[in-house]
This record gives structure tokens, C-alpha cells and sequence, in this order.
């Protein structure tokens, strides 16, 4: 297996990427929701240090992937009809829209909640807006409604490729494992 | 006899006179002790404690200085009071915590106060308020640097820095007392525009 994407299969690098952002997504979503339900503690700070690592990992993985994906190929669609074709692909550039929004959308909640960010305890990164209280809850909308949103989205991506894998037993599932 | 007794007293009042002039030329001056009370409206009372190391930047809404410099511009006494319910960190969540009786505790201690009587500077011209601090019921010995500056609008310009152990003051209690996330240390710093009150004697 090679690290370049072929017509017909994944290369390992993006096989590696899709299944390290799936690790760290399905760990992202029920520590944002337990963080938030925390009272303000040194827990509740550590989690959100954690919560927004891992967030900002998913979008520097999610940088990595565009350029690969942008700079080789991907393999076609196997078995598939237009319009399914045209969902897969619109729900794979919703999801890349989300791996982006919501990094985003938080880093901006705690830039306007004037709480500082370090990733994993390491790295500053500097406040993206200045204190603003009602810019915070804009932000805040958007981070939960997008959330929502992805998690329907895997729901589908994740409904998607079993259909494929159980149904239609084609090699969509198969080829982005190892 | 008439004439003799209006020539001598006209001599004694003369006489008098002089001698009194002669003894305001011995007593020194008035001293003009100048007192300063700060513009709100131009000032500012900032402070920052840390989270993981960087600064969370907030500062105090209301607060007020008053300064007493004597004849030669020099400090004499410094008062600060400070409303600590007016502590703003641009977050509703922290402003909450803050005020709670494991940080601030408002309800108990809304005031904090400096003052000073003891001042020393140095080669370059800055104060060194050397007074107490009182915050939350606990009063401790703080120096505190500032420069001087009167502008020529006739106002004038106390600006310093300082740092304060947050744990001296049982600022950040139980849970928050390690220091681990909420560093112990807290800057403060100001910049406040002080006007002269009417001078006096």
C-alpha cells in the first residue's frame, strides 16, 4: 500500500487521516457536551483544554487532507447512481465544511469569552476576536447547531458506507481500511 | 499735650508695624499641600490573573485615588478605594465566579483599599508607595511604583505596575487554591488622570 490515493484505492496517508479525525470526532462530541454540563472547576477547564486540542487537531488534520486531496486523486465511486454520486459528495464537502466551522466557531467562543487557549497545555494560540459577550453567543449558536448537524451527517456518512459494505457488498468500506 | 500724646502713639503704631513686618519676614510661608482626586471617566484599574499561564485581561469599573502632595510636589498621602463588585473579565461566567465567596467574595468585602503615608524614589523620579493593602478582610504591607507626570492641562498622570499574590488574600479558595490553572500571581496596573482639588493650607 502506498502513501498516494490510486483511481481504485486510498493510499495510506489519507486512510490514516480519515481514521484518526473519526477517532478524535467520536471523542470530540460527547466531551464538548459533558465540559459544558460541567460547573466552573479546574475539571471543567481541563476538559475544555482537551475539547479544544482535540478541535483544533481536527482542523490542522483537515488542512492536510484538502492539500493532499487537492495535490493527488481520489478513487472513484463504486456502484453508485448521479444522484447518489452528487449526496456522497455534497455530505463529504459538509463534513470537511464542519471540520472547519466548528474549530473555528470555538476558537472564537473563547477568544470573545476572553479565555486563553493552550493546545494540550504547550501551545498558545493567540485570541482570534476581542472580548465581546454577544458575539460569543453568536458563536456559540453556530458551534451547537453545527454540531447537530454533523452528527446527522455521520449518521448518513456512517449509514452511507454500510449500505455499501452490507447491502450492495461493493468495496467502498473495504478500501479505506488497512 | 494733645499733639505730644498722638505723636506718641503714632509712634507706637509705627512702631508696631514694623516690628510686625520684621516678623513675618522670620515666619516661613504657608505650605500648600496640593490634594489630587482621579478622573474615572479617564482612568483606568486593570488586572490580570492567568490561565495556564497567559493573562486573562480585566479590569475595575469603579474605583477612586486621592493623592496629597506637599508644597514641593512631594507624595504625602495616597488613598485608593476600589468598588471590587465593578470587576469585569469580559465573560458573564467568570464575572459570576469572581464575585462568589471562594474568589472576591462581594457580599461580604465590596470594598478594597490602599493606603499610604510612607514613600521613598529613586534616581529616576518613581514613587514607591510603601502602605497596606486590604482585600477580603486580609491587610497586608504592598509597595506600590508609580511615576508622576502633571500635564500642562493641569492635570495629572499616576501610572505603575505591580504584582500581587492572589493567595495572600485568599483570592481563589479550595478547589482553586493550588494555583495549578489560576496562577497565584495576578498583574495590576493603572493609569489614572488625576485632578487638583482646591489647594489649602
Amino acid at each position: 500500500m502506498g502513501i498516494k490515493n490510486t483511481s481504485q484505492q486510498w493510499g495510506w496517508l489519507s486512510k490514516v487521516l480519515h481514521w484518526l479525525t473519526a477517532l478524535i470526532i467520536f471523542l470530540q462530541i460527547p466531551l464538548g457536551f459533558y465540559a459544558e454540563s460541567l460547573r466552573l472547576s479546574p475539571l471543567k477547564m481541563d476538559m475544555f483544554v482537551w475539547h479544544k486540542s482535540l478541535g483544533m487537531l481536527v482542523f490542522l488534520l483537515l488542512v492536510i487532507r484538502l492539500l493532499w486531496r487537492i495535490k493527488g486523486t481520489i478513487p472513484q465511486s463504486l456502484s453508485a447512481s448521479g444522484a447518489q454520486k452528487c449526496i456522497s459528495q455534497a455530505a463529504h464537502w459538509l463534513l470537511y465544511g464542519l471540520m472547519a466551522v466548528l474549530p473555528i466557531s470555538g476558537w472564537i467562543i473563547s477568544s470573545a469569552a476572553n479565555i486563553p487557549i493552550k493546545l494540550f497545555w504547550l501551545i498558545p494560540l493567540p485570541a482570534i476576536v476581542g472580548p465581546d459577550e454577544s458575539l460569543k453567543s453568536v458563536a456559540a449558536e453556530l458551534h451547537h447547531i453545527s454540531v447537530l448537524v454533523l452528527v446527522a451527517v455521520l449518521i448518513l456518512h456512517i449509514g452511507a458506507a454500510l449500505r455499501h459494505h452490507l447491502l450492495m457488498q461493493d468495496n467502498t468500506m473495504r478500501r479505506m481500511w488497512f | 499735650m494733645v499733639l505730644i500724646r498722638y505723636l506718641i502713639a503714632s509712634f507706637r503704631v509705627k512702631q508696631i508695624i514694623c516690628t510686625a513686618s520684621l516678623l513675618c519676614l522670620l515666619i516661613p510661608p504657608p505650605t500648600w499641600a496640593t490634594s489630587w482626586r482621579s478622573d474615572i471617566q479617564a482612568s483606568q484599574l486593570n488586572f490580570a490573573p492567568s490561565y495556564e499561564g497567559l493573562p486573562i485581561n480585566g479590569d475595575f469599573k469603579e474605583f477612586a485615588v486621592i493623592y496629597t502632595t506637599d508644597q514641593e510636589g512631594e507624595p504625602e498621602d495616597l488613598s485608593v478605594s476600589v468598588l471590587v463588585a465593578s470587576a469585569d473579565l469580559g465573560n458573564s461566567e467568570l464575572n459570576t465566579e469572581i464575585r462568589a465567596a471562594k474568589w472576591f467574595n462581594i457580599t461580604a468585602f465590596p470594598e478594597a483599599k490602599f493606603s499610604c503615608q510612607e514613600f521613598t524614589t529613586d534616581n529616576n523620579g518613581k514613587v514607591f508607595a510603601h502602605g497596606e493593602l486590604q482585600i477580603k478582610g486580609y491587610k497586608k504591607p504592598v509597595t506600590v511604583p508609580f511615576s508622576w507626570r502633571l500635564l500642562t492641562t493641569g492635570e495629572a498622570v499616576m501610572r505603575g505596575e505591580l504584582m500581587l499574590a492572589r493567595n495572600s488574600f485568599s483570592i481563589g479558595s479550595d478547589e482553586w487554591a493550588s494555583g495549578d490553572q489560576i496562577g497565584l500571581a495576578v498583574k495590576v496596573w493603572f493609569d489614572v488622570v488625576l485632578n487638583p482639588i482646591n489647594p489649602s493650607l
